[in-house]
């Protein structure tokens, strides 16, 4: 029997690839003794956590090409066994640990379901197809031994399973199959014990607890179920998943009662309650714990280190902390008047809070003007001494403000006077005093603002009347200076927040549709200065400051419809100026604030019916709280890492306080990448300070705006949300401009400039679409320099090709040439430059390379013009041209092209006489075993090739003749495109798809 | 497929609406057969993994209708239920039962197949490589059931997904077929790793009988075929040296055909009621809690 051809180019002298870095699915995780492990992909990673501080102690590629989708532990603790895919390894965990891994990669001739070690010396191998393998693993020499194969004669395909063993000697396998089924079968005596049918679908997951009693599974159905072993009932269900789920792990809480843990498509981590008789209590949920879709693994320890740990296809791994979660304080009127010995009026309610962090105090004013402070280290409740005229003041109206750093709390009335509690560390009672107000007349207060700024602290009394100037207060030991600052002339302008910056003596006041108003308080004959509507969006719901330099500073702003800005504001001949430097929204609901922490930003705000913090850097939701909406008195108070968010519910004060356990990162231990696959990738042509500037679009329809150091690492900074729809490409123009494109016709601008070595970005312009309902793709664009700013081409998938004039200083596209191909879909397109002319290039999905003379077109405006009869239309694939890359000689183009037909060729065009010509040097027909996706220019007749079949490949063609220098796989699955960068001679490639790795070409 | 997917748009799918297909895989069917003449002679065949039916369609038209063949047998396998077309056997079962093989050769008269397709794909769960493996488990198990029941110099159609092990599986094939071409038809999107694995000309392997028996795993089934599949249980050691086989690629259907990727514009739009509505999901009593409000959200 003849032997079919070798694919020979699926290995080759790989050493000349190196892999730098790789963020991608995290497909295992095992919680040891202060360790955590982590099958990322190929790569095993192992953190150790000390005193909530936690640090990556190893990572090493562990198998050559599968993933690590399961991780077991011996129980004398002495070796460890990761397996996926057909792969196993087994590993002293001592070597393991010391980054010195033993023995080498093993398989079996099937898919690994589990593993599990019997003893040192045996590991059960459970296999697809419900077997398990009985091997000895003692030899030190990797001559491992199978002894067993072991099954129930119930071979049905498996996609989940784990081995328990137990303390009386059994051991359980529990086998989720493909349709429907847990068999539960015993080892030693091969006998199916039960055969679970309760679920419908795939079982995605299967766990058996340690006493062997219980057993609960998961499964495409979106439920969890619970069955007891003993009798082989089913117990109880949890449904609560919005998708499927994947992963489930047991625990207990502190008073020993069955807990679960569950991830799932939906992002979710759900802790569960057991309780006879009753279905799955949820008793946690963490929503948005990952990016994009699936929490593919993860673990928890109830006992040693008391946390849990979720790994998603976003890459990331998080460690939560266990205990001390879901700590809310609830206080009702009643409880309070019973605390206090007072009797509320009948209609007396909770009115305003607020909270003096360094005395632990909360104080609290109700309806009727009853002042009450709470303790929260004592919990005792005082009711402050107020005569009867004191509390009638603040019938029906108040404010309250702290002033944290000097102890103060202010309480405004309807007629502005002023309440001011300083609070002494030991005194049950503060000191009162009051602040008349004489400047309202009849007119009524409506807002009282606080700022703090290098131990000065103010306050801001605002009245609707804009002849009654605000009335700025500042706060110190020895009194209260008073001083007045003109109203903005125009009735719109409600204040909502303020901030002062010491530096510059400026106060700063939002207000809504997104205005400013800004004071020099330096200089009392200054005027304000407003600033309207600086983007989209209605109220301005907090102004800090990001930075805070001579005659420069940076405020964030946060809308309340999502918006957030970093906004430059300086002084120029006496005239204030502005300008947006960064801009995105948060597709997450409102954001009613926000602040900048150890260079991470995070916002707050309502969605649907709870509250969230997020960390807007790490896109990671820092906790939530159900609190039944925005619509309440709420208040949102932190201090450090940790924080409170005060509200009321039904009439009952809520406390939620957030103690921050593992504070570096907020425990994001590994970062990640998108959530969802990488559909384009580019770096910036520049690099600063050994770093560039790296941006992706993903599936998920976000770009992500990145720094990519010179060791291959990825650091990412914001995940911009404004494309909707399907990304198409990202490329850059220069180092400040870049440009995407997506479905429905979404072509965006973006700039970029840097805030304290923090890549910072706005939406520079949007091409405004064709259509009322776009549903065209803007497959590519390219772009060259021209005058005040580009040439563009974009093209479609109606086959439509355009050609732009954008204007920088305008931000106006100029539509300059319209005309279309054919009707099938353009895939990619060039510009391209041959003896003085400009041509433009594309490839489609009829396989041809068509070319247009575009010289005379090319102008800043004026009428639209059609493309001339094409100067080249050559058939190069038999279907789609996926990825081209031309490469500029000195009076010509070599072009080397990739196809969905897996060939690659090498072309030149040039022109002969007036004759432009398009030849074809070299052609290999299987130049890969699958689709090829993009190619990477690697300078000097190289180029590297990506393609679906996870093989990057170098090629050369020294003479025109291409040949396949290296080859090597690739962890990235659906690769899908790369770009690359030559830095002194060394060449970086960045590799998107369902993940993003670095390499170095040697 | 949701109704506001992108399919709506698909120019395939308006088409199969309108021509009455179940599915617009239809067309990627006849597009193969344009270049590979795979329905020229042939009375027998079976459609594995055959719901909703289009494929069945297509053959039900081409053998009774197009090739007035009256005595030709169509045998329609999977496991979940069909809606009966003209002259095709609809059989609801596992196509890795050996009473499956026994039903469709009584179909047969104890005849062997001329053809044998198999456009199924199993639900994805977004970890390529499980993914990539089910879908091999799935074109092993139709192939199991190919080599018990093609005649010599048969053929054999599946669907395939183009990914990492794709070179395996060309390999193994190529042992089994005089010759195995990777073809993409037009219909079948660019975006899409989908295409289909053409076996022509099946080439029993010798020394070995094919035979499909109860709690048999794919590789066991295999063992001993001679197709190239690593035996490596002694010490467990990886396999460093498995047949890897680039295979040909055929781009087929007309290069003037409508293009799969680009998006039309039809001159007015109109509501297309899918002629087959999707199958009772896992997920329906979730889905059912959900509408109801009983799903615990927190």
């Amino acid at each position: 029997m003849s032997i079919p051809p070798q694919n020979t180019i699926s290995s080759v002298e790989e050493q000349l690839l190196k892999p730098l870095s790789h963020y991608g699915p995290v497909t295992s995780l095992k919680v040891f003794q202060n360790y955590v492990l982590a099958g990322y992909g190929p790569i095993l990673k192992v953190f150790e956590v000390v005193n909530n501080e936690t640090q990556l102690i190893s990572s090493q590629q562990l198998f050559k090409r599968n993933k690590i989708h399961h991780i077991c532990i011996s129980q004398s603790g002495d070796k460890v066994c990761i397996s996926g895919s057909r792969s196993f390894r087994v590993l002293s965990l001592v070597d393991t640990l010391n980054n010195t891994p033993s023995l080498e990669e093993k398989a079996i001739n099937e898919w690994i379901t589990c593993c599990e070690f019997l003893d040192d010396n045996t590991l059960l191998i459970l296999n697809s197809h419900n077997t398990v393998y009985t091997v000895d693993v003692s030899s030190k020499a990797s001559q491992f031994i199978l002894s067993d194969k072991v099954h129930c004669n119930e071979k049905s395909i498996l996609y989940s399973g784990s081995i328990r063993l137990l303390d009386d000697g059994r051991v359980l396998i529990a086998a989720g199959t493909v349709m429907n089924g847990v068999i539960i079968w015993d080892y030693l005596t091969k006998r199916i014990i039960y055969n679970f049918t309760e679920h419908e679908g795939s079982i995605f997951g299967v766990q058996i607890d340690s006493t062997g009693k219980f057993m609960i599974s998961c499964s495409d159905d979106r439920s969890v179920k619970l069955y007891d072993l003993q009798n082989g009932k089913i117990l109880a269900n949890g449904w609560g998943h919005g998708s499927r789920i994947w992963n489930l792990r047991f625990f207990k809480d502190q008073s020993n009662g069955l807990r679960i843990m569950s991830t799932g498509e939906d992002c979710t981590i759900r802790l569960w309650r057991y309780e006879p008789g009753h279905d799955l209590i949820q008793v946690e949920l963490l929503e948005n714990a990952h990016l994009g879709k699936h929490i593919w693994s993860g673990d928890i320890d109830d006992e040693h280190l008391k946390l849990f740990v979720s790994g998603g296809a976003d890459g990331k791994v998080r460690v939560h902390d266990l205990i001390g979660r879901n700590n809310v304080q609830e206080f009702s009127l009643e409880t309070i008047s019973a605390k206090i010995g007072k009797e509320f009026h009948t209609k007396e309610n909770i009115k305003q809070y607020s909270e003096l962090p360094h005395l632990n105090l909360l104080i609290i004013i109700t309806s009727h003007g009853s002042i009450i402070q709470y303790n929260q280290l004592s919990n005792e409740f005082t009711l402050l001494e107020l005569t009867p005229e004191e509390s009638a003041k603040f019938y029906d109206f108040s404010i309250m403000k702290s002033l944290c750093e000097i102890n103060v709390i202010l309480i405004a009335c309807r007629n502005g006077d002023i309440l001011q509690l300083r609070f002494e560390g030991n005194a049950t009672q503060p000191q009162r005093s009051w602040i008349e107000e004489s400047q309202l007349g009849n007119s009524k207060l409506t807002n009282l603002l606080v700022a703090s700024s290098n131990s000065s602290h103010y306050s801001l009394t605002d009245c609707p009347n804009t002849k009654v100037p605000f009335i700025l207060r500042k706060y110190s030991d020895s009194g209260v200076e008073t001083s007045f600052l003109q109203q903005p002339q125009q009735t719109s302008f409600t204040t909502t927040d303020m901030t002062i910056d010491s530096t510059n003596s400026w106060l700063i006041l939002g207000s809504r549709y997104v205005s400013l108003a800004i004071y020099d308080i330096s200089n009392e004959s200054d005027q304000v200065t407003i600033f309207k509507k600086l983007s989209q969006g209605d109220t301005i719901t907090s102004v800090s400051i990001v930075r805070s330099q001579k005659n420069l500073l940076t405020v964030l702003l946060t809308v309340r419809d999502g918006v957030y800005l970093y906004v430059n504001i300086s002084k120029i001949d006496g005239e204030f100026q502005y300008e947006i430097i960064h801009e995105n929204k948060l597709s997450r609901g409102f954001i009613e604030g926000g602040f900048v922490q150890n260079n991470q930003l995070i916002l707050y705000g309502f969605k649907s019916s709870y509250f969230y913090l997020w960390n807007e850097s790490k896109q990671i939701e820092i906790y939530n709280e159900i609190c039944g909406g925005a619509h309440r008195q709420w208040e949102f108070f932190r201090q450090d890492f940790n924080s409170k968010f005060i509200y009321i519910n039904k009439s009952t004060l809520c406390i939620k306080t957030f103690n921050a356990r593992f504070v570096k990162d907020f425990g994001v231990i590994n970062p990640g990448t998108h959530g969802r696959e990488i559909r384009s990738v580019c770096i910036s042509p520049e690099a600063k300070n050994g770093s560039r500037l790296i941006l992706t679009a993903s599936e998920d329809t976000t770009v992500k705006l990145g720094k990519l150091h010179s060791n291959g690492s990825v650091e990412s900074y914001w995940s911009l949300n404004h494309h909707v729809s399907g990304m198409q490409t990202i490329k850059f123009f220069n180092q400040t401009y870049a440009a995407s494109s997506a479905a429905n016709e979404e072509f965006f601008i973006w700039k970029f400039s840097e805030l304290d070595a923090i890549p910072i970005v706005i939406e520079y312009s949007r091409l405004k679409p064709s259509a009322d309902i776009p549903d065209l793709r803007i497959m590519d664009f390219d772009a060259f320099e021209y005058e005040n700013g580009f040439i563009i081409t974009t093209v479609y998938s109606d086959s439509t090709i355009k050609v732009w004039y954008f204007d920088i200083s305008e931000k106006r596209f100029f539509l300059i040439i319209e005309d279309r191909y054919t009707t099938c879909c353009i895939l990619n397109v060039n510009f391209l430059f041959l003896n003085n002319r400009v041509l433009l290039q594309i490839g489609a999905t009829d396989g041809h390379l068509s070319i247009w003379d575009i010289t005379n077109k090319v102008a800043t405006g004026g009428e639209v013009k059609s493309l001339d009869e094409m100067i080249i239309k050559q058939q190069l694939h038999q279907n789609g041209i996926k990825a081209i890359l031309p490469v500029k000689q000195a009076g010509s183009y070599e072009i080397i092209t990739g196809g969905d037909d897996n060939a690659l060729i090498l072309s030149t065009l040039a022109f002969d006489q007036e004759k432009l010509k398009l030849e074809v040097k070299s052609f290999i027909e299987k130049a890969a075993s699958s689709t090829i996706t993009s190619i990477s220019s690697s300078g000097d007749a190289k180029f590297l090739v990506t393609s679906v079949d996870q093989i990057v490949r170098c090629w050369s063609y020294k003479n025109y003749e291409l040949s396949c220098e290296s080859a090597r796989y690739t962890t990235i699955a659906d690769t899908g495109c790369s770009d690359s960068v030559i830095d002194d001679g060394q060449v970086i490639l960045a590799i998107g798809g369902a993940g993003l790795s670095t390499w170095k070409l040697a | 497929m949701g109704k506001s997917s992108k399919d709506k748009r698909d120019i395939y799918y308006r088409r199969a609406k309108e021509e009455g297909w179940r599915a617009r895989s239809a067309f990627k069917l006849l597009q193969l057969n344009e270049e590979f003449q795979i329905f020229k002679g042939v009375k027998r065949v079976v459609d594995l993994c055959a719901a909703p039916g289009s494929w069945s369609q297509v053959l039900s038209r081409e053998l009774f209708q197009n090739q007035k063949q009256e005595d030709a047998k169509i045998v329609a396998v999977d496991l979940q239920p069909m809606t009966p077309i003209d002259g095709v056997t609809c059989i609801q079962a596992d196509i890795t039962h050996p009473k499956t093989l026994h039903k469709i050769l009584d179909t047969f008269g104890g005849e062997p197949a001329d053809f044998v397709c198999s456009d199924g794909a199993p639900d994805v769960t977004g970890l390529h490589d499980l993914d990539e493996y089910i879908q091999a488990q799935l074109i092993l198990s139709a192939l199991q059931l190919t080599t018990c029941i093609l005649k010599p110099g048969g053929t054999f159609v599946a669907k395939i997904f183009r990914g990492r092990d794709i070179d395996l599986l060309y390999s193994q094939l190529s042992y089994l077929f005089e010759r195995v071409v990777c073809a993409k038809p037009r219909s079948s999107r660019g975006t899409s790793l989908e295409a289909f694995i053409v076996c022509l000309g099946y080439k029993p392997s010798k020394n070995w009988e094919p035979k499909l028996e109860l709690n048999k795993s794919t590789e066991e089934f295999f063992e001993g075929a001679g197709i190239g599949k690593s035996d490596n249980l002694e010490h467990l050691d990886f396999p460093v040296d498995e047949g890897r086989t680039i295979g040909t690629f055929l781009a087929t259907g007309d290069l003037n055909d409508v293009d799969s990727d680009a998006t039309y514009r039809p001159g007015k739009e109109r509501e297309l009621v899918p002629v087959q509505m999707p199958t009772a999901p896992p997920y329906k009593k979730a889905l059912e809690m959900k509408r109801r409000g009983d799903l615990v959200r927190r």
